[in-house]
């Protein structure tokens, strides 16, 4: 109920009082604080950057804000929430008007509109889940923007679906008024500095790069979320460490960890955005604009708290120097920059990524071109490709540049109008998912933290929008971003473990082999700014993607005859949409060729259907979609970046029947590992923003995939997948997140099942929206694999085929591949490292940490990594399994370590060497493994410590040398005493029966514990210890069937003549059902779940 | 290589195919054998190799007459193994004998009789030398060795042709030994347990109707598989077997025989005599024999750490090592001895501090606990015969055989 309170205030009051009444003071206060602390930072900034001053403090502001809400008060949340929407909003009014008048004047409304339309169309399919999302967004968007985008509310109606949505929008518009008043004091000096028309148009970009991380994040953020506003928060803590270590950093310090949690996700999702701002941004014409839409993302990012960040970026792209300003920035704010500089990191990451990808492709002057024909002054054929993008999405924008991302920005740049227009509603729409998270619990802080993380995102992306611009450009620039990143890791002290070693992968990424993991980010971006795109169309003029389309329909005709055909059938389609009106709002980039073509009744028909309402996920429409990514190949391969959509492009046809198109496509990966992670990084957003419609409204969506039709079903499983990574986030919220999970789990594995149809079903609901197509591309790519491999297994370059993962979550559930890995469920090399150190650093227990390692595990296989990561990885976990006794697992290590290690990787090789010869001396028992195990032992290796120990504990046992062998135990080297734990029963056992044979009579007690390792030391005879150890010895002892007597001193003895005939071992004690006394039941359960 | 002209090449090529059908269809096994024995480097062979080179295209030979055609896919394959043979290539020239190989075996088949067994055996044994070489160039090149495993997968194929009923049963045991040979080679030893329960479980064939050389090589390599399973009595029989029964003249046989049969009867208590030792060149025993016979612990120490490879590879290590108890059990009885000589009355107390001190002396420090360890072990595996107190740290023996003999059981029993 509280929900649909219109005020904010009553709002935040429901949440108050279940959850914390003294905070919300408190937190007020901080946040005062924090903002003083913003301020005088931001004035740094500000003369650091100058022009980015203005977008600096808006997002300091906003920074401390999302502290408070994680600060687990939800009310304190709440306030800030508002105050930051607000603050937000009325930056954003005052830019709104004039930006959009100089730059989109026209498009404005138009804009608007359109991403109503998508919204609705989205909620007029069967997507309740996601049309809920939608209206959600819409409502944020109309937070953020409320002065301005006033259309979006009209698309109410969706809200009303969901009672949530419609207390968003009031709450929305009521805080964004009192925000404002506040946002405004902080704001006004510096907006007035800054260029309101570029905040403006950044504010929409920003939003709209936002609403894609958002969506991504979302699954995170709303586990984060959940943690907040539940006791779970220990829990949540936890698992928002696996899925981002920056995230546990700052959770030490405040409470705000779920948020924090939340932001780092966003923030890595941002980056993507980011770059392929930064992509756009290249071309020096927009060298002012593409620092606005930076800024704007600052601006629009309700979420002050980022301002630091904000102000990195907003440097970074100001000027190349960027690098020292996040630094700066990241020291101010410690506690933010652990938030942001996760994002940072991950975008600098993928900063490089990006970079190494346009770096990658063959020609990287070829990928500077691109960039800058994504600006609107690019080259001839650039601009009309951005139109076309516009509309295409991700596939024709991907040809154009490997970074997609930096298309979004193109186009934004390209057609001012549309971009201004786009960047609100997009943002509405990603944020929404994010927010409907949180309305669940409150609606206020759910808006708050989504466009928080949004804010975050947009910093981020703005981060790295800079850095990918630059790398693309230069080759260099890559490196300094890197650097900047790095800089910036060391400084906030919690996340600097973490960081590191990401940092230094992401170099080396970046230098050498990140080039091809940028790429995907691109793509992801790239998808979801068409979608927007396609309802922004002017409708005075002819989308620039429709020439664009015109002319690769054009250029596929072979002859005259041809030409003249789809002469007219391009006429009839154009018309055909005119008419319709879908013109402007129609994916031209990604509409089929084939319509013009070949299949001209089918796929026209389809076409326009799709044009009507963007929410039909007819089939036709995806083809269509992978069609024209296919189209364009021929420039992406001028171009020489190639993006998923081309692979995709290439998929459709395939299906299609298409043979040829698809071996270029082949070819394609052969060339450009990177497309995989491309169609990744696109579905990501997508994923995550259905992780988050899931959760929220997960029995309906999963209606839809039983019921519903393949294009659903597509979804879901995307939804599953993004489930899966979630999970940490839903584990620590208990058992319903739990079961929800385990229901997805499961029914992801029917979906597997049917996974061939659902394949030719996959256009289909990549059509939907920008966000099923990424995630339908991703989805493709992994069948696209598939099928390939079914074609023919020994044809196949499997190096080629080697996924690159792109997610960007740390923490990640392990489960058992029922299909091809999803990149975007697959982290790559550097987020691995960081997860290993989340693991190791991790106080959890066993089980998890088990259970992260193993989906490292699987991460690395997947990508076919063998380097000192695995070697890291496998020690690692076989020493933990060690430790816990858990020698199946220490087995699977171990052999794979002997792997690696015979490989020549360096690692601990004497050490596990020693392991392997205690565990074969002490636990197999095969002589002849036991020998040449010896035997190959080198001089070198004998010598090692513990490899001296392992062999004579190994001369201890099989001697039978009870003495020495708990001597040895006492004294054993690195995890040598716990192998050695597992045969310490027995060892026992046979001392004792050995005693008891030999010696007569009797024989002390306390003898025997001092010989048996009972005690803590052999010198060690006096004090407590002792006795204790004699009492345990004497329990053990009777446990074993000896027989003791006291002597005439009361000191126990064992009667050895009657114990010889009387020993015997005894079932564990502690044996459990399960089979694994180490194993809680209830981690036993959840481990099989 | 010798120039030979196509006409010398012709009529080799020829010979050769006519003295193959000849035998094949006389029955001539030696003379077969001759034929196919490709690692004798008999000229005979050589000279073909080298007018198959010249000639190159045997196979229009083969398929001008109906008698050569008949065996046409056997030579085929033969010609050209022989070619790569001849040019070192080994790894070609296995792949083709493999194919060689099976088409003989398919023809071996097909023969009623077993008067191919001889040659059959030939091509048994040159396969799987030639895998071993293949191997050795497939190593030097850096590539995977393989070959002996497909080797051992062509043998079992052939042993299961031979392990039937039927005269061609005698030729299972001359398979069998080629697959362990295959088998210890690659270290799957385990895999010969299939083999050994189709020879011992069939009730069908006595064992003694094996030829001797196989039941010999047979009873060789099972009493080394008791070796490793520390099967000492088994073991025992199994090798003196084989030692009875070998060729008395082959000493290298007799010498790998006794490097497994002298630990066995060692840790069943039967000290060898040094003359045998020094016969067969079995040096590295010299100084564990001696430390048995001493009781002189240092000394088997230093002798197991000397020859530690070797003993490691032979995989006898384990067993030798577990002589120590024994060395144990001589050095108490010296103790007891020289007691004895002095005090009678009180000699069968042996006081832990004295066998700790003579283990000092030994350069071989221990404790008082160690050695009463020790000194557990010993009553407890009945090498000693008493019991301890505990209390006053002494070991109080037995009146009767304090020390009592294995008498060829093995520790423990």
């Amino acid at each position: 109920m509280s929900l649909l309170s219109p005020s904010s205030s009553v709002l935040s009051i429901d949440f108050e009082s279940p959850f914390v009444a003294p905070y919300p003071c408190f937190y007020i206060l901080l946040f005062i604080s924090f903002l003083c602390v913003c301020w005088f930072y931001s004035f740094l900034f500000c003369i650091d950057l100058k022009s980015c001053s203005t977008f600096t403090i808006p997002i300091r502001f906003s920074p401390p804000e999302p502290r408070r809400r994680r600060g687990e008060s939800p009310e304190g949340v709440y306030v800030y929430d508002r105050m930051n929407q607000g603050g937000n909003t009325q930056t954003v009014a005052p830019l709104d008007p004039n930006s959009i008048e100089k730059r989109y004047g026209v498009d404005g409304s138009q804009v608007q509109i359109s991403p109503y339309q998508y919204s609705i169309g989205s909620d007029g399919s069967s997507w309740t889940a996601h049309t809920v999302v939608d209206n959600q967004v819409v409502q944020n968007g109309n937070y953020s923007n409320s002065n301005y985008y006033h259309p979006p509310q009209p698309t109410v109606p969706n809200v009303q679906e969901t009672p949530d949505n419609a207390p968003f929008t009031i709450s929305s518009t009521a805080s964004g008024t009192a925000n404002v008043a506040q946002d405004y004091s902080g704001y006004t000096p510096y907006q007035t500095s800054a260029n309101p028309p570029q905040n403006y148009s950044n504010t929409g970009y920003s939003n709209y790069y936002s609403g894609y991380q958002q969506q991504q994040q979302q699954p995170s953020q709303s586990g984060a979320y959940q943690n907040t506003g539940a006791p779970y928060q220990p829990i949540s803590s936890f698992q928002n460490p696996g899925s981002y270590p920056a995230a546990t950093a700052s959770y030490s310090g405040t409470y705000y960890n779920p948020p924090d949690y939340q932001t780092n996700g966003g923030y890595q999702t941002t980056n993507y955005n980011n770059q392929s701002a930064g992509g756009c941004y290249p071309s020096a014409n927009y060298s002012n604009q593409t620092n606005t839409p930076n800024q704007g993302n600052y601006t629009a990012n309700p979420y002050q708290n980022y301002t630091p960040d904000a102000a990195n970026t907003y440097s970074s792209t100001v000027s190349t120097t960027t690098p020292v300003h996040y630094q700066q920035n990241y020291q101010q704010w410690p506690a933010y920059y652990s938030q942001t500089e996760v994002p940072c990191a991950p975008g600098t990451e993928k900063l490089s990524a990006t970079s190494a990808v346009s770096q990658s492709f063959p020609v990287p002057g070829v990928t500077n071109e691109t960039p800058a024909s994504n600006v609107q002054p690019a080259p001839s054929y650039a601009q009309p490709w951005r139109q076309e993008t516009n509309l295409s999405q991700p596939s024709s924008q991907q040809p154009a540049a490997a970074v997609s991302a930096s298309n979004d920005a193109y186009w934004k740049h390209q057609t001012p109008n549309q971009q201004a227009h786009y960047p609100v509603p997009p943002q509405n729409h990603y944020q929404s998912p994010l927010e409907t998270k949180p309305l669940y619990e409150t609606p206020f802080q759910g808006h708050q933290r989504a466009t928080y993380p949004q804010g975050m995102n947009s910093q981020s992306s703005v981060h790295q929008a800079p850095l990918g611009y630059r790398q693309p450009t230069q080759t260099t620039p890559s490196v300094d971003a890197q650097r900047v990143s790095k800089v910036q890791i060391p400084t906030n002290p919690r996340i600097a473990s973490n960081f590191p070693s990401g940092y230094t992968k992401m170099d080396k990424g970046s230098s050498a082999a990140g080039l091809t993991q940028s790429p995907a980010y691109v793509s992801v971006s790239m998808p979801k700014p068409k979608g927007h795109a396609t309802a922004v169309p002017e409708p005075g003029t002819l989308p620039k993607s429709l020439c664009g389309f015109v002319e690769r329909a054009f250029a596929r005709c072979k002859d005259d005859k041809e030409k003249a055909s789809c002469q007219a059938a391009l006429k009839k389609v154009i018309t055909e949409a005119r008419d319709d009106g879908s013109l402007h709002t129609r994916d031209w980039d990604t509409e089929p060729l084939s319509t013009v073509l070949n299949t001209d009744m089918t796929n026209t028909e389809s076409s326009s259907t799709l044009i009507s309402s963007l929410q039909n996920k007819s089939p036709t429409k995806r083809p269509k979609s992978r069609w024209e990514p296919f189209v364009e190949k021929p420039f992406v391969k001028s171009a020489l970046t190639f993006s998923s959509g081309v692979k995709f492009g290439g998929w459709n046809q395939q299906n299609q029947n298409n043979k040829k198109s698809f071996e270029s496509f082949q070819k394609a990966d052969a060339v450009t590992d990177s497309k995989p992670t491309y169609s990744w990084q696109n579905s990501k957003p997508a994923y995550a923003w259905q992780n988050s419609a899931k959760k929220s409204f997960q029995r309906p969506v999963k209606r839809q995939r039983f019921s519903g039709g393949a294009a659903n079903a597509i979804d879901d499983e995307a939804s599953s997948d993004s489930d899966k990574d979630s999970t940490p986030s839903a584990m620590s919220f208990a058992t319903s997140a739990e079961e929800t999970k385990r229901r997805d789990s499961r029914s992801k594995r029917f979906e597997k099942v049917q996974g061939h149809s659902r394949r030719n079903d996959i256009p289909k609901p990549m059509n939907v929206g920008n966000l099923h197509s990424r995630r339908g591309t991703a989805l493709r790519l992994g069948e696209d694999f598939d099928e390939s491999g079914c074609r023919s297994v020994e044809d196949i370059d499997w190096n080629a085929l080697t996924v690159k993962g792109t997610c960007q979550e740390i923490e990640k559930r392990y489960f058992r591949l029922t299909s091809a890995p999803d990149p975007s469920a697959v982290r790559p090399e550097d987020v691995l490292e960081k997860a290993l150190l989340m693991v190791q650093d991790s106080q959890k227990n066993y089980l998890y940490k088990c259970d992260q390692l193993k989906s490292i595990r699987q991460d690395l296989t997947v990508q076919r990594i063998h380097n000192h990561l695995t070697v890291k990885v496998y020690e690692t976990h076989a020493r933990l399994a060690l430790e816990a006794g858990d020698l199946p697992e220490y087995n699977q290590c171990l052999s794979q370590l002997k792997i690696l290690y015979a490989e020549g990787i360096e690692g601990c090789s004497l050490e596990f060497a020693a392991y392997s010869l205690l565990y074969i001396t002490l636990h197999s028992n095969n002589n002849r493994e036991l020998l040449s195990s010896m035997s190959r032992l080198s001089k070198e290796a004998k010598k090692d410590e513990a490899v001296r120990h392992a062999l004579s504990v190994r001369g201890a046992v099989t001697s039978g040398n009870y003495v020495m062998f708990f001597r040895l135990y006492k004294t054993a080297p690195n995890m040598n005493s716990f192998l050695m734990d597992l045969y310490v029963e027995k060892m026992r056992y046979k001392a004792v029966t050995f005693m008891s044979r030999s010696c007569r009579p009797t024989i002390p007690v306390s003898y025997i514990a001092q010989v048996l390792g009972f005690t803590n030391t052999l010198s060690e005879g006096t004090g407590e210890k002792e006795t204790n150890g004699v009492e345990v010895c004497s329990e053990w002892l009777k446990a074993h069937g000896a027989s003791l007597i006291a002597d005439s001193n009361g000191d126990m003895l064992l009667d050895t003549k009657v114990s010889t005939t009387n020993l015997f071992m005894p079932e564990p004690e502690d044996a459990v059902a399960h089979g694994d006394k180490n194993l809680d039941v209830n981690d036993f359960f959840t481990r099989t779940s | 290589m010798a120039y030979v002209s196509m006409g010398e090449a012709h009529r080799r090529i020829t010979e050769y195919l006519n003295r193959f059908c000849g035998a094949v269809s006389y029955q001539d096994s030696p003379m077969l054998c001759r034929l196919l024995s490709f690692s004798s480097n008999s000229p005979s062979l050589l000279s073909l190799a080298d007018a198959l080179n010249v000639f190159q295209d045997a196979s229009i030979l083969i398929r001008q007459s109906d008698k050569f055609s008949e065996y046409g896919e056997i030579l085929a394959h033969l010609f050209r193994s022989l070619q790569s043979y001849r040019f070192g290539n080994l790894v070609e020239a296995y792949l083709a004998f493999e194919k060689f190989a099976n088409a003989f075996v398919q023809e071996f088949r097909n023969w009623e009789s077993a008067w191919a067994l001889e040659a059959l055996y030939v091509v048994c044994y040159e396969i799987r030398i030639l895998a071993e070489k293949a191997d050795k160039e497939l190593t030097s090149n850096g590539k995977s060795p393989e070959k002996l495993k497909a080797a051992g997968s062509l043998l079992m194929k052939v042993f299961g042709v031979l392990a039937g009923k039927g005269p061609k049963r005698v030729g299972a045991l001359y398979v069998t030994c080629q697959l362990f040979k295959t088998y210890f080679k690659l270290g799957t030893v385990n895999l010969c347990r299939s083999v050994i329960r189709s020879i011992e479980t069939a009730r069908i064939f006595d064992y003694e109707e094996f030829p001797r050389r196989d039941k010999v090589t047979y009873m060789y390599y099972t009493g080394r598989l008791e070796v490793f399973n520390e099967n000492f009595p088994a073991a025992d029989t199994k090798l003196s077997y084989a030692l009875q029964h070998c060729n008395p003249k082959r000493e290298r046989n007799i010498r790998m025989i006794l490097k497994y049969l002298i630990p066995v009867k060692l840790s069943l208590g039967i000290i060898p005599k040094d003359e045998l030792l020094q016969k067969y060149n079995l040096h590295e025993y010299m100084n564990v024999v001696q430390a048995l016979r001493k009781g002189d612990l240092r000394l088997l120490r230093h002798a197991l750490q000397e020859h530690e490879d070797r003993f490691l590879r032979s995989g006898v290590y384990l067993v030798l090592e577990k002589l120590e108890l024994q060395v144990y059990q001589r050095l108490m009885k010296k103790i007891y001895i020289i007691q004895k000589l002095s005090d009678p009355a009180r000699a069968h107390q042996l006081k832990l501090e004295v066998i700790a001190k003579a283990l000092r002396w030994l350069e071989i420090d221990m404790d008082l606990d160690e050695v009463e360890c020790i000194m557990t072990i010993l009553i407890y595996k009945n090498l000693v015969k008493g019991y301890l107190a505990h209390k006053s740290k002494v070991v109080v023996l037995s009146k009767q055989d304090p020390f009592p003999k294995l008498n060829g059981k093995p520790v423990g029993s």
